[in-house]
C-alpha cells in the first residue's frame, strides 16, 4: 500500500483565466417539471448566500439544481470564454479582481452547464464575509492548474479537473494496483443522465436524475460537494456509457425536476477500465478535503 | 384494432428549406481519435430510411434523404416545421427544378434538423436551398381508452400502420429491439418539450453494442426503450416505456449514437411489446417494399 500516488505535477503550467460573477439563471416564462407542472426554479448560480459546499441537495423550496456559493462565467470572445469554462479545476484559487472584494480569494468547487445560449458556470466557494461584498458583474480571477495530471503508473485513468490541492487532500491511495477513492456514494449508469453527449469533458458537468422514486431513493442523502463515483461511466474525451469505467466527480448543484437532469458531477477524473476502486466514506466532501467552512 | 380522434386533427402547413451539410474541424471521437464527420445536413443521394445504422465511411449521425429547416425563427428547434411536423406526414417541393415532387417526413434529428424521404427521380432535381413544405398532422392525437399514453410526433397514418394490437387492456407494439435505459445518452435532459428534439442510443462502448445487438439497427426501425419517460423531455423513470423510431445513424463521439424520436410514451405500463425484425417505417409508410 501506498499513500503518494506518481504525478507529473511538475510539470503543470499555473495559467490565468477571466470571469465575471453571473445573475442567477431565470427562464423568461415558467419551466415545465418532469410531470407538466409549472416550476420557476431557484438558486441556479448568480450569488447564492445561504447554500454552501456541506449542505444537502434537496430540499430547497422552489430551488432547481441550486449552485453553492457564487458562479462566474467567461467574457469576452468564445475561446476566451472557453479558457474559463476549460482551464480552472476542483480546488483552483480564485482571486477577487473588482469591486468591494477586491483582492478576497475564493476556491473552484465545481462546474455547471447545459444553460440556454451556451452559458456555463465555474462554481466557486467564498466565506460569508466576502459574499456581503460581492456584486454580480465582478470580475474574477482563477488561478488555474491541473490541465494535463496525469497519474503515471495508471496510463488509463484520465485526469479531468483536479487540481493539485484537491489531489493532496483527498486521500487517494493505491491498493492492489488500482487507486482507492473515498467516495460517498457509488451510482449506477441508469441514474445518469444529461451531459452525456457532451464535450470537452473539462467543462461543465454530468447530471444524476432525480425524477423517479427510486433515484430519490438512492440519492436523497448527497451533498453539495460529495465526491461520487459514477459507474461505466466514460469522461475521457466527451461523457458517455462505457461497460467497466468509471468517473470520479463532485457534486456541483442539487436535485432537479425537469426531465433526465438532477444533481450535477463534475468530473475529477475517469478511467476506462477498472483501475478505480470506492471506498465508501461518508465525509468524502470537498468541503472537508478544502477546510471550506459550512454554512453558518 | 386501435381507435384515435383523427378526425379532430388539425392539418396545417409548414415550410423548410433544404440546408447545406456544415464541416469545420475534427472532433475527438470517444477514445481520442480525429474524425471529420459525413451524412449530417443537405441531400444524400444514396441513404434512405431502410438503410443500416452502422458502417458508413466516416459517417457519423447520418440522416437519411433529404435534411431541411425552419427559417421564421433564429433556433430551428422553435420553428413550427420541428414543433408540428409528425412521422408520416406528406411533404412537397415548392420551389426549384423539383417543385411539386412528393416526399414523406420521417423523423428529427435535433443537430441538424428534419428529415425528409423523397423518390430517387426527384433527388436528382432538388438542390440546397429549395422551398419543402410539410402537411403537418398528428399534434393532439390520442389513443381511445389510453389517456396515459403520450403521442408525440405520429401522424395517424404512421400510428395505425404500426400493427399495433390490444390485449387485456394493453397496446402490443411491435419492435425491432428493447434498448435498457443506461444506454441512452445525449439529447436526455436537453429541454422539457418533446416534439422537437431526439436522443441517442450510445454506440461508442463497443461492449455494448455487440452485447445489446445494436449493430443490426435500421434506419427507420421501430425500437422500444425501457425506464424512459419521454412526456415532458426525455428522461429516466422506473417501469416507463417509451416507443421510437430511429432517425439518424450511429456515432463515435462519446454519448452519442443512433437517435430516437419518441412516437408514445407512459409510465402506466400500458404498453408491451412484440418483437418483429421488420418493424421499420419504410415498411409501414410504403418508402420501401416490405421484406416477404
Amino acid at each position: 500500500m501506498s499513500w503518494l500516488l506518481r504525478t507529473n505535477r511538475d510539470s503543470l503550467l499555473s495559467v490565468a483565466v477571466v470571469g465575471e460573477i453571473t445573475h442567477t439563471a431565470v427562464e423568461g416564462a415558467y419551466m415545465t417539471s418532469w410531470d407538466g407542472k409549472p416550476i420557476v426554479g431557484v438558486g441556479r448560480g448568480g450569488i447564492v448566500y445561504n447554500v454552501k459546499v456541506g449542505d444537502p441537495c434537496f430540499g430547497w423550496a422552489w430551488g432547481d439544481k441550486v449552485e453553492p456559493g457564487v458562479s462566474a462565467d467567461g467574457v469576452g470572445s468564445d475561446g476566451e470564454k472557453g479558457s474559463f469554462r476549460n482551464f480552472p479545476c476542483v480546488g483552483n484559487e480564485v482571486k477577487v479582481f473588482g469591486g468591494d472584494a477586491k483582492g478576497a480569494t475564493g476556491v473552484v468547487v465545481g462546474k455547471v452547464g447545459y444553460f440556454p445560449e451556451g452559458r456555463h458556470h465555474v462554481v466557486i466557494h467564498f466565506d460569508d464575509e466576502t459574499l456581503e461584498k460581492l456584486a454580480i458583474g465582478d470580475k474574477v480571477q482563477v488561478r488555474s492548474m491541473g490541465i494535463g495530471l496525469k497519474f503515471e503508473d495508471y496510463p488509463d485513468v484520465r485526469v479531468v479537473g483536479l487540481s493539485p490541492q484537491l489531489l493532496d487532500a483527498m486521500g487517494l491511495r493505491e491498493e492492489e494496483k488500482k487507486i482507492v477513492v473515498p467516495v460517498t456514494k457509488v451510482i449506477p449508469a441508469t441514474y445518469v443522465g444529461q451531459g452525456s453527449g457532451g464535450a470537452p469533458s473539462e467543462s461543465s458537468n454530468w447530471d444524476v436524475m432525480t425524477q423517479s422514486p427510486d433515484a430519490v431513493e438512492l440519492l436523497r442523502d448527497l451533498r453539495l460537494g460529495d465526491v461520487v463515483m459514477l459507474e461505466d461511466i466514460l469522461s475521457a474525451w466527451g461523457r458517455g456509457y462505457y461497460e467497466g469505467g468509471a468517473t470520479v466527480g463532485v457534486v456541483s448543484c442539487g436535485a432537479s425536476q425537469r426531465m433526465g437532469q438532477g444533481i450535477g458531477v463534475t468530473t475529477l477524473f475517469t478511467s476506462r477500465d477498472v483501475e478505480l476502486k470506492p471506498k465508501l466514506c461518508p465525509e468524502a466532501n470537498i468541503g472537508k478535503y478544502l477546510k471550506l467552512g459550512a454554512r453558518k | 384494432m386501435i381507435e384515435t380522434n383523427r378526425d379532430r386533427l388539425l392539418k396545417v402547413a409548414v415550410l423548410g428549406e433544404i440546408i447545406s451539410p456544415v464541416s469545420t474541424t475534427y472532433r475527438a471521437q470517444w477514445d481520442g481519435e480525429p474524425k471529420i464527420p459525413v451524412g449530417m445536413g443537405g441531400i444524400k443521394y444514396n441513404l434512405k430510411v431502410g438503410d443500416p445504422c452502422f458502417g458508413w465511411a466516416s459517417g457519423d449521425h447520418v440522416e437519411p434523404g433529404v435534411t431541411i429547416q425552419g427559417k421564421e425563427k433564429p433556433n430551428p428547434s422553435e420553428c413550427a416545421l420541428a414543433m408540428l411536423s409528425c412521422i408520416g406526414n406528406e411533404a412537397v417541393a415548392v420551389s426549384g427544378e423539383g417543385k411539386g415532387a412528393k416526399g414523406v417526413y420521417t423523423g428529427r434529428h435535433a443537430g441538424t434538423d428534419d428529415l425528409v424521404w423523397f423518390g430517387d427521380d426527384d433527388l436528382e432535381k432538388l438542390a440546397i436551398g429549395d422551398k419543402v413544405m410539410v402537411r403537418t398532422i398528428g399534434v393532439g392525437l390520442k389513443i381511445r381508452g389510453f389517456d396515459d399514453v403520450r403521442v408525440n410526433k405520429c401522424s395517424p397514418r404512421l400510428l395505425e400502420s404500426l400493427g399495433i394490437e390490444v390485449v387485456e387492456g394493453k397496446l402490443i407494439v411491435p419492435v425491432v429491439k428493447e434498448v435498457p435505459p443506461f444506454l441512452m445518452g445525449s439529447g436526455i435532459g436537453f429541454s422539457p418539450v418533446s416534439e422537437p428534439v431526439d436522443y441517442d442510443i450510445q454506440t461508442t462502448d463497443p461492449k455494448a453494442v455487440e452485447k445489446y445487438g445494436l449493430r443490426t439497427l435500421r434506419l427507420g426501425d421501430v425500437v422500444a426503450l425501457r425506464d424512459q419517460l419521454c412526456i415532458n423531455g426525455r428522461g429516466y423513470y422506473r417501469g416507463a416505456l417509451t416507443i421510437g423510431v430511429i432517425v439518424h445513424g450511429a456515432s463515435d463521439y462519446a454519448g452519442h449514437g443512433p437517435g430516437v424520436n419518441p412516437i408514445l410514451t407512459t409510465s402506466g405500463g400500458r404498453i408491451t411489446t412484440k418483437i418483429q425484425p421488420d418493424a421499420n417505417i419504410a415498411y409501414y409508410l410504403g418508402l420501401r417494399e416490405a421484406p416477404k
